[in-house]
């Protein structure tokens, strides 16, 4: 995307977004407990985890498909948890699923539209095409999602995601069920859209793509942060490696 | 022409009534709304409509109008009402409205006629008015499934929750489905009384119910043109079947369970289907069109000469 920036207007100083304090609980289980990030505009950042440390309900709740059990979200320096998702959609905050969720119905073509209709007409049929062009789905418009492989089908999801032009980009597994040169390809990508201001929150399992790829690594487990900063620290931490490999796996690494 | 059209002139117009009805569940249910609400709407249409033309003597489309503005306010309410069901308990509870509406018309006195109705609610209303109607009405539904809106009821319908990230506040769609089913059922119904001049609880009950979801089941519900071919057949069916007799009510029921089993999406959806199979072979023949798994076009494309670090 060549056109303006992926930026808007906000309190000078004040991070894109600020989560404070988030816990969300299921009755006993503490999916998020009482965790603090912030990101700040322009940046890829990535979240990184073992199964279950709470990575995925983490970014349902930033775009507000779960509830705050406690803390606070600010888009802005704004406070946004009792908005409904839909709000926080447009208000630029796009999203991908841990699953590929795509309208069987639609033809990939559409599917991507329907990511352009978010923004009012922002991303018109020169954002839909140039959506396909940086996602390498030329010749696919008018296939539908049952006869695309699984990467194709992220593929569209990702361009669904970045044809409006979000501020916020929630990408949750985006290289899941790709091979190799399809997840330098996304890489690739992210890096091209920071160029242009975008600020984007990765959650993924690929270590080594995370650290090529990102500004900066959260590290989660149990619900909390347990390391963040430079990627190539973070994955060196003693805790994370624990939190991957188990305690005494971790020392021989 | 004119000999076929006189002899048939009630199946012609009952053809659009029965359209009509059938568009008013099939539009929820392409919203992704199990409503069947349309129906009682159709019963709050059709009497509003009698009582102001015969009581108050108001033109025909006056009182129509003041049916479908009443059956709308009524969608709205029960869209607020409803809305925290879902699935077979909407379906359920939407069925117990329309009961009550015929509760309420079938003990309504002589505003509503008690358990006989009501009779001379007569107008100028014909056939061409209500083929008129059902043209534009046809026409802004087909307008409806198109572009950015019937993108965006396809995403209701198919993941609220993706509709949702999309920035679409599934709510009001949803209420949306409501308003515009309980317009379409008023209109159905307004049009029958003024087209037969009598209504009666009967008219109104379940066994409408079963013929609109018979119509669209058998049609598709995925379009407007699935509840016209049911509305077609099933209201020409009768005519076709006389020779059955007692039997008619078993081959509607075979008809149905054939349907429902081997063409899931109804007769539109089996022509959908040959459409979109017939454009994927074109495809697949096609020059330089390369395959969604052809690798050598991925590697191929621009991008991935700048791949990362």
């Amino acid at each position: 995307m060549t056109g303006e920036p992926m930026t808007g207007n906000r309190a000078s100083g004040a991070p894109l977004l600020q989560v404070r304090d988030a816990a969300v609980h299921f009755g006993g289980v503490k999916a998020v407990d009482g965790l603090s990030i912030e990101l700040t505009e322009g940046k890829i950042f990535g979240i990184l985890g073992p199964n279950g440390s709470g990575k995925s309900t983490l970014l349902a709740a930033i775009t507000r498909f779960v509830e705050l059990t406690a803390g606070a979200l600010l888009l802005d320096g704004e406070e946004y948890h009792t908005l409904p998702a839909a709000r926080v959609a447009r208000r630029g905050v796009a999203r991908t699923f841990q699953t590929v969720r795509l309208l069987p119905g639609l033809t990939v073509e559409e599917n991507i539209r329907l990511g352009a209709d978010r923004a009012g007409g922002r991303g018109g049929a020169d954002g839909v095409r140039e959506a396909i062009e940086r996602t390498g789905l030329n010749g696919l418009e008018r296939h539908r999602p049952g006869e695309l492989s699984y990467g194709v089908q992220r593929r569209v999801e990702i361009a669904r995601a970045i044809v409006a032009r979000p501020r916020l980009l929630l990408l949750d597994e985006p290289t899941a069920g790709m091979n190799q040169s399809e997840r330098q390809e996304v890489s690739a990508l992210m890096r091209e859209l920071q160029k242009e201001g975008l600020t984007q929150l990765i959650v993924e399992h690929d270590v080594q793509m995370m650290v090529d790829t990102c500004d900066h690594l959260f590290a989660m487990n149990f619900g909390k942060l347990i390391a963040q900063g430079d990627p190539a620290g973070v994955v060196r931490e003693p805790a994370v490696r624990e939190a991957y490999l188990g305690k005494r796996w971790s020392q021989h690494v | 022409m004119t000999a076929w059209y006189d002899s048939n002139i009630i199946l012609i117009q009952s053809t659009f009534v029965g359209l009509l009805t059938a568009l008013s569940l099939q539009v929820p249910i392409r919203f992704g709304v199990f409503s069947f609400a349309g129906v009682g709407c159709y019963g709050v249409g059709a009497y509003t409509t009698a009582i102001i033309v015969i009581r108050l003597g108001w033109p025909a489309p006056l009182a129509m109008g003041a049916g479908m503005l009443l059956a709308a306010v009524t969608g709205y309410l029960l869209a607020l009402v409803l809305s925290r069901l879902g699935g077979l308990y909407l379906g359920m509870a939407t069925i117990a409205f329309d009961l009550i509406v015929t509760v309420v018309v079938a003990n309504g006195g002589e505003l509503t006629g008690g358990p006989s109705g009501l009779f001379g609610a007569i107008s100028d209303v014909g056939t061409v008015h209500v083929a008129l109607t059902s043209l534009v009405v046809v026409v802004l539904l087909a307008l409806s499934e198109r572009g950015r809106f019937g993108r965006r009821v396809e995403a209701v319908r198919e993941d609220p929750e993706l509709a949702a990230a999309m920035g679409v506040e599934v709510r009001y769609y949803r209420q949306l489905a409501f308003v515009i089913s309980a317009l379409l059922g008023a209109c159905a119904g307004g049009f029958n009384v003024l087209l037969r001049t009598t209504i009666a609880p009967t008219d109104i009950g379940f066994s409408l119910v079963t013929l609109a979801l018979t119509m669209i089941i058998v049609g598709g519900s995925r379009s407007w043109a699935g509840a016209f071919i049911g509305a077609v057949i099933f209201t020409w069916l009768p005519s076709v079947l006389e020779f059955s007799g007692q039997f008619q009510k078993v081959i509607y029921g075979v008809i149905v369970a054939l349907a429902a089993i081997w063409v899931p999406g109804g007769l539109i959806g089996v022509v959908t289907d040959a459409y979109r199979s017939w454009q994927r072979s074109r495809r697949a023949a096609g020059p330089g069109d390369a395959g969604p798994d052809d690798g050598d076009r991925r590697t191929a494309s621009p991008r991935a000469e700048g791949t990362p670090a």
